[in-house]
């Protein structure tokens, strides 16, 4: 028994009895704010919350909070653009938190640990038509079988996967990757009838008993320019040389290739070609700054040796030249004619400067509002002007990315969603951002990004080996941990440990924190050592 | 053993033999060797058993010795001048919730403007935070007093300041006789806390009182400081009869034996006095010494004792109060009422300007001659360096030697 000193040691939790908390004018509360990445995302990923899983070694959970929104992340860590990293909070610390690379990891986690969806509980009975199997049509059938409906998926080229399989090169997208995430999808399911073209909607619609239907056909066309040529100059399209590169693994064009133009599919035809032996040249009317193609992208093609002839348009072609007219920006960046011209031997010119949207099918649908090349949508339910055909991915959007894709076929299946149950798909509002200046970044750790290792640039042009691998477990998780978790929890204790009152009650693990208002004094330090900003102080009212 | 080292390093060896649980330290001259040598002996394995640990200033450190105190562990840090304010607020719980922490202060003047040399503004600042204060006269003095200040802290449950003057005895080298661990051992047994926090038995310590009882537990610990004059007398009593040591005491006389004066004095300066004082016997004049150890708690009782009949008495105050006086002599005053004994301050050594045998010599002549005419003297205030300044500045000028505090004030009224 101790001895005990009178009125200064007395029984635990007897300063229970002062309730402190009711000296408190401000009050500290849980605040959840949208991390820039989950903002950023054009497939509504909940980045911040999986990477919090991979951070914790829990892979498959990481992969089951990932493919809520997105079901395609081996892919997805292959071609996304990752502009999440863009806008990465940790930017402004050190690097950005390599997410895509994390991504990448899971998916191929998955794929190796053969993790399958789950099939939906209960049966609708509704039936919905999908027309175009490529992202977005993908990525609408999967929600849509989610959701418990019966979805069938008709795709007029012969193999699944639209621009991911005719658009995208093999290097950057192994097709037996894409291949898994396909057959993952149809294992819900899903039915993909591959080799036929949907002649009428309308019709199609009706003899199949469809309740809804969504249109995800794409942009297909190579858009053409005109280039005063003799007839002998070859001039091809991307869209045909990438898709006969992938059906056939070469193409027979010339040695000398001009690819036109400065996106994305400039620089995956000039790699392609680079691949199969050919020398080609990027000629773009603008500079670099203004190239719209992805910056690593275009620093690996120029890594791989690729010329580009920057401000310069092609003006004419005869058979083994281009007649090439220099550009100059005015002062509000756009390219004009300078009247000088060079000459640029070349055997054969890709046009890579844009793609359009074939038509023809939705010209029949009565009623259908296009605006110039696409369908016009509600921005919330993904319908048409046509009550229950829903459109999504490059037919309905000029943002024409695989991740946008992807988010434009989600939503489309929450608006069908929505729709068969005679209900309006209505966007949850988001959380207020979660910016830098609202955080306490003291307690992060300085950590380097993690930088993927790629295939030695001498090997690049002989082969279509993938370029970038992946990361190791190790890598990935610690990559994962970089994240800073940005205005939501990450159950650092940072809270629990400073609260002088012992009013921060830890509620277990993935729970979080309470505070105790009955002894919580509104010091206000629990809210300035959290360093993701989850805690918000606000005024009492009294 | 007779060994001639550094102050700071028998300190250390003398705390190291108390077998401290854990030792917690910051650095401020000029205390720093001190901690730094009981932190060679943790590291090296000399001191076993005990968590040495680097805190980030003087406020962690005795926030960790108020924890692990209240864990029931032997504690020991060290401090001095700023780093003693740093620490303030800690310091007022320890001894309110009675933890035996032994701290050294290395005596320093406290700034602004910053000055790193002895006085005792630094501990005396503390008089009221309820920590016993024991000074030392002399390193061998410390390093006994550190000894006996563990058994002095946990017999009574209040926290030990030793104070010592910094640079002057830290810093200098001398003859130590360090006891054997074998003796310590005997003398200081392993520390049984009457209460600590456990999680077999948890309590909670320092909760708040409200004034129901606030009083009571003020009176409680008064009585502490009453209690330990006695322990003071025990310990030390135990202490030199194991050692055969003459430190401690609650105070310490010399020559005062039908002595026509006596100076009080706290710290390193009672051994210039000493010498000074023997030469003045010489020359027929007999002066005695009260070299006062225990400030707190004040042993009115035994000062009335070693003052005696003797009528006339001169503090030597290394410290004074702002707008006030000495600090010691109102004290004495009061061991003094009702009686007619003269007692008056002498303020010196502020900064660690020099006292030395002169200082003492004129001093003993300025009372002797009755020229400590009021309570409080600028005994060794430099009038050239204060008139460069004042007569410039606003016309008035001090003449030379001791300065009463009526001049001080009589040149505000005229200026």
């Amino acid at each position: 028994m101790m001895n005990k000193s009178f009125a200064v040691t007395l029984e635990p939790g007897t300063s229970l009895e002062n309730h402190t908390g009711s000296w408190r004018t401000l009050r500290p509360v849980n605040v959840f704010k949208l991390p820039p990445c989950n903002k950023q995302c054009p497939a509504g990923e909940n980045i911040q919350q999986w990477l919090y899983y991979a951070a914790e070694g829990d892979y498959e959970h990481a992969w089951r909070i990932l493919t809520e929104e997105n079901p395609m992340p081996a892919c997805m860590g292959r071609v996304c653009y990752h502009t999440c990293e863009g806008k990465c909070n940790r930017g402004f610390l050190d690097e950005s938190v390599g997410i895509n690379s994390v991504e990448r990891f899971l998916g191929d986690y998955a794929l190796e640990h053969k993790l399958a969806f789950k099939r939906p509980v209960k049966e609708t009975g509704k039936k919905v038509l999908v027309i175009g199997a490529g992202p977005a049509g993908l990525a609408a059938a999967y929600h849509l079988r989610h959701f418990g409906h019966t979805v069938h998926v008709v795709e007029q080229a012969p193999e699944a996967g639209g621009m991911m399989r005719y658009g995208i090169p093999v290097y950057r997208l192994p097709r037996n990757i894409l291949d898994a995430e396909i057959k993952r999808i149809e294992d819900m399911g899903v039915t993909i009838e591959c080799g036929r073209k949907v002649p009428d909607i309308e019709a199609e619609k009706k003899a199949g008993k469809y309740d809804a239907v969504i249109i995800t056909t794409g942009a297909g066309i190579s858009q053409n320019v005109d280039i005063p040529q003799g007839d002998t100059n070859r001039v091809l399209s991307a869209l045909k040389v990438l898709g006969e590169i992938e059906t056939k693994g070469e193409i027979q064009i010339a040695r000398r290739v001009a690819v036109y133009g400065g996106g994305n599919t400039a620089v995956d035809v000039a790699r392609s070609l680079r691949r199969i032996g050919a020398e080609p040249v990027i000629v773009y009317r603008r500079n670099r700054d203004k190239m719209p193609a992805n910056e690593e992208e275009m620093d690996a093609a120029i890594a791989e040796g690729i010329q580009v002839k920057w401000l310069s348009t092609i003006a004419g072609a005869t058979k083994d030249s281009l007649k090439i007219e220099k550009m100059a920006l005015d002062e509000n960046g756009y390219p004009q004619p300078t009247g000088e011209y060079e000459e640029l031997p070349t055997d054969a010119v890709v046009l890579a400067i844009g793609q359009n949207v074939e038509k023809d099918i939705l010209a029949k649908l009565e009623g259908l509002n296009m605006e110039r090349d696409n369908i016009v949508v509600d921005p919330e339910t993904m319908m048409t002007s046509l009550n229950g055909i829903f459109a999504a991915g490059d037919v309905a959007t000029t943002d024409r990315t695989v991740t946008h894709a992807i988010g434009m076929g989600k939503n489309a299946a929450r608006g069908v969603n929505a729709f068969l149950k005679g209900q309006v798909y209505k966007k949850q509002p988001k959380n207020p951002d979660a910016k830098f200046e609202d955080m306490h970044p003291w307690y992060y750790t300085d950590a380097p990004k993690t930088v993927r290792a790629e295939l030695e640039v001498a090997r690049r042009t002989s082969t279509f080996d993938e370029v970038q691998h992946g990361l190791t477990e190790e890598n990935a998780i610690f990559e994962a941990r970089r994240c800073l978790s940005c205005g939501n929890c990450m159950e650092c204790d940072n809270c629990y440990g400073v609260c002088p009152d012992s009013a921060v009650v830890k509620l277990g693990p993935g729970k979080g924190y309470e505070f105790n208002y009955d002894y919580c004094k509104g010091c206000g330090v629990c809210a300035q050592e959290c360093p993701c900003g989850h805690i918000k102080m606000v005024p009492e009212q009294i | 053993m007779l060994r001639q080292i550094e102050g700071s390093l028998g300190v250390a060896q003398a705390v190291a033999l108390c077998r401290p649980g854990v030792v917690c330290a910051y650095p401020i001259s000029p205390q720093t060797h001190i901690v730094e040598n009981v932190g060679k002996f943790v590291k090296t394995g000399a001191l076993k058993d005990c968590d040495f640990l680097n805190v980030e200033s003087e406020f962690s450190a005795i926030s960790v010795a108020i924890g692990s105190a209240a864990g029931g562990c032997r504690t020991y840090t060290a401090t001095a001048s700023q780093g003693l304010l740093y620490m303030a607020e800690g310091i007022y719980s320890a001894s309110g919730l009675g933890l035996p922490i032994v701290m050294t202060v290395a005596s320093r003047a406290i700034g602004g403007p910053i000055n790193i040399w002895n006085d005792h503004s630094d501990s005396l600042s503390q008089r009221d935070s309820g920590w016993l204060q024991l000074f030392c006269e002399s390193n061998q003095d410390a390093v006994d007093t550190h000894i006996m200040a563990f058994k002095i802290a946990e017999k009574v449950g209040l926290p030990v300041m030793v104070c010592m003057d910094g640079f002057v005895l830290t810093h200098a080298f001398e003859r130590l006789d360090i006891p054997s661990q074998e003796q310590i051992d005997e003398f200081l047994p392993p520390y049984e806390p009457r209460e600590y926090l456990t999680t077999k038995e948890p309590v909670s310590i320092g909760a708040m009182v409200g004034p129901e009882a606030f009083t009571e537990v003020r009176f409680l610990q008064q009585r502490k400081m009453a209690k330990a004059l006695k322990v003071i007398e025990e310990v030390t009593a135990e202490y030199r009869k194991l050692t055969g040591s003459k430190s401690g005491g609650l105070l310490e006389c010399y020559n005062c034996e039908n002595a026509d004066l006596k100076l009080i004095i706290m710290g390193s300066t009672v051994g210039t006095a000493k010498d000074e004082i023997d030469r003045l016997k010489k020359e027929g004049i007999n002066v005695g010494i009260i070299s006062l150890k225990s400030f707190r708690p004040f042993p009115y009782e035994a000062m009335r004792q070693a003052i005696g009949d003797t009528k006339q008495v001169i503090c030597l105050e290394r410290a004074f109060s702002f707008g006030g006086r000495g600090i010691i002599c109102p004290e004495v005053k009061r061991a003094m009422e009702g009686t007619n004994c003269d007692i008056k301050t002498a303020v010196c050594g502020l900064g660690g300007r020099a006292i030395y045998g002169t200082t003492i010599n004129a001093m003993v002549k300025h009372a002797l001659a009755g020229k400590f005419t009021e309570e409080f003297t600028w005994f060794d205030v430099d009038s050239n360096v204060l008139n460069s300044y004042t007569k410039n500045a606003e016309g008035v000028t001090f003449p030379e030697g001791p300065l009463g505090a009526s001049q001080l004030e009589a040149s505000v009224k005229h200026a």
